[in-house]
């Protein structure tokens, strides 16, 4: 079933977020997602997630599809101006690759090429303006295509956002999914408590609200988060268990298959699961939420 | 300085259409010298909105001022006494000045009356072209003081593109091609050497790629 279909069925989704190679080789990339083809729904591969250069998520994609797996491809406002957008846009469609997700792309600054040129042409809500006139058949200067795109649209949603922030979250929210996204993955959660007061806010009939859940590696990881990330916040709680823990990697696959079953038993569409570089984790992660 | 352009009176009417009390608020620096904000351009704005609403029938009270700079606390403080007799302020100063306004008048509602166009010079009267992008590493002397960042459409480093024709840019052909000018000017100088030099790949960081820029100069703080 195609990650659109399993949406519109209800099913509980799970995704998997599947970084590119820093590098020309991709063996190590394909055998991680051959462990798990058939058990997630679709691999999210990011574009240049934090800004650090690596293969691009439309090659990956593509790759991943010659070996039969779903991906959703991730489109970034910071890198590509409008054409080459519409142009990498139009080059999925045509590789069949069924999922799209718009980001707006974190700063370059923060990347390990912080002296690249910023483009950001179009912003966020005009990327997902974009995507929806290339569906319907038209480019952005208003020529017809020869055969439009056919993509199940998604983006993301800051679920850390509270107070004023999370009014503009909610505004720029009802926006995406007037321009026809149909899923929204939000910022990694582990403050369930949190979550659900963020979670009350969207009225989850009109888009797929699928939470990141992201594997920890270390109780150091842990903290630096909770300390600066603003979005994210970890219970002290879950951070002790892991510095207790005689078996580090073991406590944090628990953790994060917890929050998953929780997750699930609140109602979610589903989750994405984030190994950070740890992707051959995955199966055991998965092993551990019983997916 | 910086060039700008006045906006069409329409885009000027629709900003400021129903307010009742109206101050255009000139600037006598660079929009002074382009002629799009001095106080000639007050004057002139302020006798068409004047025409215009009297034409509607509405009652509309249009002041004019223009200051020594709007981009200084100083000139800005002038208006200070009289700001809260005004709906709006109509300024006529580039992009700096109009935000300088509205973060001292936080109450007041600020429009601006032209478009900010570029950093340039006056190459004859009435004809203003861009000569600086601000990219924050200037570059010049080793390109003969002619930029490349601003003065080339696809803003190379490393000699023209194939478009260059006749000394002209692919893009227009009353456009000069920025590296046929400093070709012409390395030669004069007779430092056509310089021009096999390899210039490095630029750090866009010191431009907008690394956000709002700011400069701190500790020794000139109070």
């Amino acid at each position: 079933m195609s990650l659109e279909a399993k949406i519109k069925s209800g099913e509980f989704v799970v995704l998997g977020e599947f970084e590119p190679p820093k590098g020309a080789d991709f063996s190590r990339f394909l055998n991680n997602a051959k462990q798990i083809k058939g058990r997630v729904d679709a691999l999210v591969v990011p574009e240049m997630g934090n800004a650090v250069m690596k293969a691009s998520s439309l090659g990956s994609c593509a790759f991943l599809k010659q070996h039969g797996i779903e991906t959703v491809f991730q489109v970034c406002c910071r890198d590509r101006n409008r054409l080459a957008l519409q142009a990498d846009i139009l080059a999925a469609g045509a590789l069949d690759i069924l999922n799209i997700m718009a980001v707006p792309g974190e700063e370059i600054t923060h990347g390990d090429h912080p002296q690249a040129r910023l483009v950001n042409d179009l912003d966020l809500i005009q990327l997902l303006e974009t995507i929806q006139r290339l569906k319907i058949g038209k480019d952005l200067a208003g020529v017809e295509l020869s055969g439009s795109p056919k993509f199940c649209v998604g983006s993301t949603v800051n679920a850390g956002a509270f107070g004023g922030v999370r009014d503009i979250e909610m505004e720029n929210l009802n926006k995406m999914i007037d321009l026809g996204v149909q899923f929204l993955i939000t910022t990694p959660v582990f403050d369930l408590h949190r979550f659900q007061q963020f979670i009350k806010h969207i009225d989850t009939s009109k888009g797929a609200v699928i939470p990141t859940v992201l594997l920890l590696k270390s109780a150091g990881m842990a903290r630096y988060i909770d300390r600066n990330i603003k979005s994210i916040s970890i219970p002290k709680e879950m951070i002790r268990d892991i510095q207790k823990a005689p078996d580090k990697l073991k406590q944090c696959i628990q953790l994060t298959a917890e929050i998953i079953g929780h997750l699930k038993e609140m109602g979610m569409a589903g989750v994405m699961i984030s190994t950070v570089g740890w992707e051959d984790k995955l199966p055991q992660v998965m092993d551990a939420a019983k997916l | 300085m910086i060039v700008a352009e006045k906006k069409p009176i329409e885009e000027i009417i629709d900003q400021v259409k129903d307010f009742q009390k109206l101050l255009i608020a000139g600037c006598n620096e660079c929009v002074t010298v382009c002629e799009a904000g001095g106080k000639k351009e007050v004057g002139i704005l302020a006798s068409a909105l004047r025409m215009y609403f009297m034409n509607e029938g509405k009652k509309v009270e249009i002041d004019e001022v223009t200051l020594e700079r709007q981009c200084d606390h100083e000139y800005l403080e002038e208006i200070r006494d009289r700001i809260d007799k005004y709906d709006a302020v109509l300024s006529l100063a580039c992009g700096v000045g109009v935000q300088f306004m509205a973060e001292k008048y936080f109450s007041t509602p600020v429009f601006p009356g032209v478009n900010t166009c570029f950093m340039g010079a006056a190459e004859e009267r009435g004809v203003w072209s861009e000569r600086c992008q601000a990219c924050g590493q200037c570059i010049l002397g080793e390109t003969a003081g002619i930029c490349p960042i601003s003065r080339c459409a696809k803003r190379l480093l490393n000699g023209p593109c194939g478009g260059s024709t006749k000394g002209k840019c692919e893009i227009s052909k009353d456009l000069d091609c920025a590296w046929q000018l400093i070709l012409d000017r390395l030669k004069e100088l007779d430092r056509l050497d310089d021009y096999e030099k390899i210039m490095p790949i630029k750090d866009w960081s010191t431009e907008r790629a690394g956000g709002p820029r700011k400069v701190v100069r500790e020794d000139v703080r109070l």
